[in-house]
């Protein structure tokens, strides 16, 4: 039984409040200190000890005052994913905080629970997942032991964004062995595709805009907007790609299937025989005689996947593997969803120039 | 208080492992079969993903006891190759079966037609998520094992410190075997489920180990072994929030850097009181 253990230490966790809460004691502190130095001849020491106390009572009354409304004021987003994440601060700007539990970078079939996850769920307003089971493996006792009502399945603050979208390879009619693997609810990769994308961002300004009616408005405008960009983005995506389109390529696991079909790539078949499954030598085989009669010298890895496996079989064929972001956040330079698409198609091409 | 009330299941959770596993470790360590429980954990997933490639639900009462059923067939192969004059030491067996067991799970989610992709997490609980009906559950259940194993105590004891003075004083190893082995995979099979299989492993081993350190008798050790896993399962949970780290794992080297502080302990100021120990009463185990 396989255990993974996952590095993502929390390097910074810069929560916003007690920060604040530092910086505005300390100014307190000097101010409290100089009315102390002025008094301080007069009264003696007990008295003075008394007022330190009180300010810092009324202190700590004004900040606990405060930062609930403020906090108030704001949708707590969580969602499993950065690309969710990314989505909903482009519809939610400042109205909505937005927070992911699986960074980009990590495998968002694996994610080990950490106590701040059920701390983050408990206080979150809405939780908007990728759904198809992608999250099964560690999502459903977090939600379960988070005790937030709000967000358990079924209710209004939970979102199961794959409602919303166009989902490929779904089974038709009963599953019989004779198909092969199949996913029985569909790919649950779909953020892939920009269209997806706009789907979703609709999805949660709506969703926004019946949690606070007031700025309806406002969600619905920035909407709007990040429709606008998407349009005019892809415009230049596809410029861009036109000269690739109908390359085939191989995939480790099957991510990439909206993102291909999107950009008129041809999946001509898989590393894995089947997903979560490692290679067998017959599949590996097969995989190196199709790419050799088609000639086909491109392998598409997502960055937590053992790289031995593809490029031994890229070796054989005068190959090129090639890590392909499949989320916000994979690398320090995707932080929003424009750029997820950037990197990605930019690194095709690049790849595809190489091996001309 | 928020925060507490989330840890508090995980904490009593690991209280209940301890109070189970700290004893059965003794037993492991002292039948010399470390990695018996990863073995039989590993046949109870097979089992599972065998009733998952027949189409059951991976949660039902279905797989619960082909699961079982695969434990037990588990049991019934390590009370049979026990025996004092096989050369083959039973470690080895253990091995095997491990590896068998797992690579035959391999085998069985590639022919499965259902997404198999996450049964492996899906087996493997985490300590973390764990609800309180599932404390509830397991409480009563190792209730339930450690009155059976309290009432043969001396049975169980005897097999396991010296098998063949058992075997002489006319009691049936090979059942008695069976039984300890079904009642261990049956609470290891369990425990997996809502804690992990690193963490299990150590509530069942680390314990034990630590409590040897300091008494050869097996009523300090089990004491001993307790007082460790309760204080080593309140530092690991604790640090685990204040961190922010994944609690099973935390709980895991907390374990690891409790076990050093015994061992130095006991090199700088137990060694003396160690002799005196052993001179006193030689070899005079088995007083529970």
């Amino acid at each position: 039984m396989n255990y993974s253990f996952n590095s993502n230490f929390p390097w910074a966790p810069t929560e916003r409040i007690p920060f604040n809460m530092k910086n505005l004691s300390v100014t307190r502190d000097r101010s409290t200190l100089v009315a102390i130095s002025r008094v301080a001849s007069a009264t003696n020491r007990k008295v003075r000890q008394n007022m330190f106390k009180k300010k810092y009572c009324a202190l700590a009354t004004l900040l606990l005052a405060v930062i609930p409304l403020q906090a108030a004021s704001k949708i707590n987003v969580m969602t499993a994913t950065e690309d969710i994440a990314a989505l909903a601060r482009e519809v939610g700007g400042d109205l909505v905080t937005a927070e992911a539990i699986a960074k980009g970078y990590q495998d968002p079939h694996f994610v080990e629970p950490k106590p701040s996850f059920l701390l983050k769920l408990q206080k979150a307003d809405l939780l908007a997942v990728v759904g198809l089971q992608l999250e099964i493996g560690w999502l459903p006792p977090l939600i379960t032991q988070s005790r937030n009502p709000r967000i358990q399945p079924n209710q209004p603050g939970y979102m199961d964004m794959s409602q919303y979208c166009q989902i490929l390879e779904i089974p038709q009619g009963q599953v019989t062995r004779a198909m092969g693997d199949v996913h029985p609810l569909g790919n649950p990769h779909y953020w892939l595709n920009p269209d997806n994308g706009r789907r979703m961002a609709k999805a949660l300004a709506d969703k926004f805009g019946s949690i606070q009616p007031a700025n309806a408005a406002q969600f619905a405008a920035r909407y709007a907007d990040f429709d606008k960009r998407l349009t005019e983005a892809e415009k230049g995506w596809d410029a861009k790609f036109a000269p690739y389109k109908g390359k085939k390529v191989i995939t480790y696991h099957r991510s990439w299937p909206n993102f291909c079909e999107r950009f008129g790539l041809v999946v001509a078949d898989y590393v894995e025989p089947k997903p979560g499954i490692p290679p067998t030598p017959a599949h590996t085989l097969d995989l190196i005689n199709l790419m050799k009669r088609e000639g086909i010298k491109l392998i598409l890895v997502e960055p937590y996947f053992d790289l031995r496996t593809p490029n031994s079989i890229a070796s054989k064929v005068d190959g090129q593997v090639l890590v392909l972001m499949p989320s916000v956040g994979g690398n320090k330079e995707i932080t929003n969803y424009f750029q997820l698409f950037d990197y990605d198609i930019n690194a095709l091409i690049n790849a595809f120039a190489k091996l001309k | 208080m928020d925060t507490l009330s989330f840890l508090l299941p995980p904490f009593i959770a690991s209280l209940i492992l301890t109070g189970i596993h700290a004893y059965l470790g003794v037993h492991v360590v002292e039948r010399g079969v470390i990695f018996v429980d990863l073995s039989l954990a590993q046949i109870a997933a097979l089992g599972t993903t065998m009733a998952v490639l027949y189409g059951i639900e991976p949660h039902g009462m279905g797989a619960y006891a082909v699961s079982l059923i695969f434990t037990f067939i588990g049991a019934a192969v390590f009370s049979t190759i026990r025996g004092h004059q096989v050369r083959i030491p039973q470690e080895a067996i253990i091995g095997i079966c491990y590896a068998v067991a797992s690579a035959a799970a391999i085998l069985a989610m590639s022919k499965s037609v259902e997404q198999t992709e996450h049964l492996k997490e899906m087996l493997v609980g985490n300590i973390l998520t764990v609800s309180w009906f599932e404390v509830g559950k397991t409480a009563a259940l190792y209730g339930v094992v450690g009155l059976f194993h309290f009432i043969f105590r001396k049975k169980f004891l005897a097999i396991s410190m010296n098998a063949a003075k058992a075997e002489a004083d006319g009691i049936n190893t090979r059942l008695w075997d069976f039984l300890f082995y079904a009642s261990f995979g049956f609470v290891v099979t369990s425990s997996v489920a809502i804690a992990g299989v690193l963490l299990v492993f150590c509530y069942l081993i680390v314990p034990s180990v630590g409590a040897m350190l300091f008494s050869e008798r097996i009523g300090p050790r089990l004491a001993i072994g307790w007082t460790m896993g309760t204080v080593v399962s309140a530092i690991g949970v604790y640090l685990s929030l204040k961190i922010d780290l994944p609690t099973g794992a935390t709980i895991v080297c907390t374990f690891a850097l409790v076990l050093i502080l015994m061992a130095v302990f006991r090199q700088l100021f137990w060694r003396k009181a160690a002799t005196r120990l052993t001179t006193a009463a030689p070899n005079s185990p088995a007083a529970y």
